[in-house]
């Protein structure tokens, strides 16, 4: 399947120039006493310079896995049992030139095949991430402040010493934190830390950030806390800044806040954001590129203005259909209807996985559809053979041909 | 980690139980009884006088028959007389079998205890605790071996453990010089504390299972909160992330279990000083022990006293847990917001 995916999105065959991460074929399962779970099915996609890549879907399609994956925090029982996750990093990929194991292509190196040490070394310097629930990603026993110091802490133990992943990946020992708890006002994080932190928070429209870094996490509110969560997450100056669901816990007068500071920061430091979201409205307003996924799969893929203005798959279209219209505030919104398929393995039919709840399906979709390119130029590629034919009634298969299968 | 709304839950729930102030005022009395013991002894608790021994406590007299014979007549004639046996106001708890003072016995039991039961819940701590928190934050085969390893000392009864070995070892004891008695302010007491040492170390290796329990649940549901897996996201190690977030957050639960495992570790001496496993004298098992032979025969004080003095200290220090247990309860502390 590799190479009938290569044709829409250019993976495979090594990554581009521009692209910071290039991600291929990678597939992450969860070995469940239940069986096998497919969360995320070969998904091959890129992030180029100074880009915002949104992902988006519903629930349990496999979106939060796939930017866990990315930054190697995939939990037991789950592990990524395939792919490719090129970065661009030309240090990294000096260092590792010589090594047989590591596989190297120009200035990117394959993630996948590095030593776990390394990809961690990289979390925090080169990826860093945006939790969905600000208030329960910052310990409540620690002040905000420190929090933050102690990742400004990471990176620049990174810069201090790029070369050795060794002293990056140095935590905090025993020693210390005995140190710590007998001597008082002695901390982890030391006092240029403590200063940069103020700045990030000051960078992240906080008022009084010097006395609120003595905060704790519960004396702020949810919004000021994804603010701090922002701060934090730029302390590592990072190359990819992956933003899970980062605006699903706030109301919307903050999300809108939230998100152009996200869009700002973006600008000001050049670096590529992933946006993962199930609200198509942030999709909108914020990127440039838009993959949808659908059971783990990505079923289509382009620009914002194609996928959103052009949408070929009937699930893209589905999701489209169930914003309300302004203009049209009357008309009904169209769900689609039935939900997203548990991925258990051994329940995965052979098939188009959205055909039970499509209303154009056919008999073709018994089949997997490969990606298709529907327009080369907006990189606009689909998983459905509507891309390539219309849809005819005739073929359509029977209403209640998935009887059970869809509750 | 002590915050100021931590130290007002402390307040209310202590002046809402009368059952915490009881605790703590039995807590701080053993404490104070033990620390200050040569002051507050009114013997040396290892001074026979046989001349005044099984003397009841102040407010009970005994009667006892004494067997007396005389030479009459060339004739051995045995006398029976019954006797009465006065209190001493110098012994207030009386006095046992070889005379020695049974109150200050009780002061410098109260010593052995709580070194012994500190000591041992310390032990079993640092043992414990640090197995359980790698244990629940790694999961996986490092958290089956640790744990098969806990549940197979689970499995032996902790008693026949401890017997086995310090069946095994033998009985050291370590002499602690006595600061008070080396300072010359109470020349009249013992000039050293034995402290056995095998039992801290048995008591502390039956025990350290409990902790290992507990923090590695509270390892285990820490690990999937959300900011645990934000501090790995930017970087943190794994032992940064145990001891930055994992160990401040679980600490509650641990101190609660350690104040009633001090309890249970003073329970278990003296049940090991009872069989005769102790490496001191001077403890309230050993002393039941030896008064066990006379309850029979009218002196139930030399046994029944330090039943006492142990029932005392392990309800005090019972009571003392569950307030701390109320107060902390991350239920009423709340997690701030979401949580």
């Amino acid at each position: 399947m590799s190479e009938r995916l290569q044709a829409a999105s250019g993976a495979g065959r090594g990554p581009d120039a521009d692209d910071v991460l290039s991600v291929s074929n990678l597939s992450t399962r969860f070995f469940t006493e239940e069986g096998q779970i497919n969360a995320v099915e070969s998904v091959s996609f890129d992030i180029r310079d100074n880009e915002i890549l949104g992902i988006v879907g519903e629930s349990g399609s496999g979106k939060s896995v796939t930017s866990l994956s990315l930054i190697d925090l995939v939990e037991s029982p789950g592990r990524i049992t395939e792919g490719e996750v090129w970065y661009r990093n030309p240090e990294l990929a000096d260092e590792f030139r010589s090594n047989d194991a590591v596989s190297v292509d120009g200035d990117h190196i394959d993630l996948r095949t590095v030593p776990p040490r390394v990809r961690r070394s990289l979390r925090g310097p080169s990826f860093s991430t945006i939790f969905q629930d600000p208030m329960s990603s910052f310990n409540p026993s620690i002040t905000v402040g420190e929090q933050i110091a102690e990742a400004v802490e990471v990176q620049r133990r990174a810069t201090a010493n790029p070369r050795s992943t060794r002293s990056r990946t140095q935590g905090y020992g025993l020693g210390q934190y005995l140190l710590d708890g007998i001597v008082p006002g002695r901390g982890y994080t030391s006092e240029e830390s403590m200063d940069r932190a103020i700045e990030l928070l000051e960078q992240v429209g906080i008022p009084d950030p010097a006395d609120r870094v003595d905060e704790y996490p519960g004396q702020f509110s949810g919004g000021m806390l994804q603010r701090a969560m922002i701060a934090q997450a730029l302390a590592g100056e990072p190359d990819v800044l992956i933003a899970d669901e980062p605006t699903t816990a706030l109301d919307v007068t903050i999300q809108a806040q939230i998100l152009n500071l996200l869009r700002e920061v973006q600008e000001e430091r050049g670096m590529s954001i992933i946006l993962i979201t199930h609200d198509l409205g942030v999709i909108a307003e914020m990127c440039d590129r838009v993959c949808v996924m659908y059971a783990g799969e990505i079923v289509e893929r382009g620009t914002l203005s194609a996928v959103f203005d052009d949408p070929v798959h009937p699930y893209t279209q589905g999701l489209l259909g169930s914003i309300p219209d302004l203009e049209d505030p009357r008309s009904r919104l169209q769900p689609i209807d039935g939900n997203v398929p548990g991925l258990l393995d051994s329940e995965m039919d052979d098939r188009c996985y959205f055909a039970d709840r499509c209303p154009k399906a056919m008999q073709s979709c018994l089949e997997k559809p490969d990606e298709i390119v529907v327009d080369a130029e907006a990189e606009h590629g689909a998983k459905c053979v509507l891309a390539e034919r219309s849809y005819d009634p005739d073929e359509a298969l029977p209403a209640d041909y998935f009887g059970g299968d869809s509750e | 980690m002590v915050s100021a709304r931590v130290i007002r839950n402390l307040k209310k729930e202590f002046r809402n139980s009368a059952l915490a102030k009881i605790g703590l005022v039995l807590v701080i009395s053993i404490i104070l009884i033990a620390t200050f013991a040569p002051f507050v002894a009114t013997h040396d608790p290892t001074a026979q006088q046989l001349d005044q021994s099984q003397l009841p406590p102040i407010g009970f007299s005994e009667t006892a028959e004494r067997t007396s014979s005389q030479m009459v007549d060339g004739e051995i004639q045995t006398v029976t007389e019954t006797v009465e046996i006065t209190p001493d106001p110098d012994h207030v708890f009386g006095t046992d079998s070889l005379g020695r003072d049974m109150f200050s016995r009780i002061v410098y039991g109260a010593r052995t205890s709580l070194a012994v039961g500190v000591l041992g819940t310390l032990l079993a701590a640092a043992v414990g605790v640090p197995v359980g928190l790698l244990a629940g934050y790694h999961r996986g085969t490092v958290d089956d071996a640790l744990m098969r390893v806990a549940d197979v000392s689970l499995a032996f009864p902790s008693l026949v453990l401890a017997v086995a070995l310090i069946g095994l070892w033998g009985r050291a004891a370590m002499d602690v010089p006595d600061p008070f008695v080396v300072a010359g302010l109470a020349p009249e007491m013992p000039e050293s504390f034995v402290l056995p040492i095998t039992v801290v170390i048995v008591v502390g290796l039956v025990n350290w299972v409990w902790f290992a329990r507990v923090a590695r649940g509270e390892a285990l549901s820490l690990r999937g909160q959300e900011y645990v897996k934000a501090s790995r996201a930017l970087g943190a190690s794994d032992n940064t992330i145990i001891l930055r977030h994992v160990l401040p957050n679980a600490i509650t639960p641990i101190i609660v279990l350690g104040t009633v495992q001090v309890a249970a570790i003073i329970l278990l001496e003296s049940s090991l000083s009872f069989l005769g496993f102790s490496g001191t004298t001077l403890s309230w098992g050993f002393d039941i022990a030896q008064g066990r032979d006379y309850v029979s025969s009218g002196q139930w004080w030399i046994s029944s006293i330090p039943g006492f003095a142990i029932m005392l200290s392990v309800i005090g220090i019972n009571l003392l847990g569950d307030w701390l247990r109320d107060a902390l309860d991350p239920g009423i502390e709340g997690e701030g917001g979401a949580a």
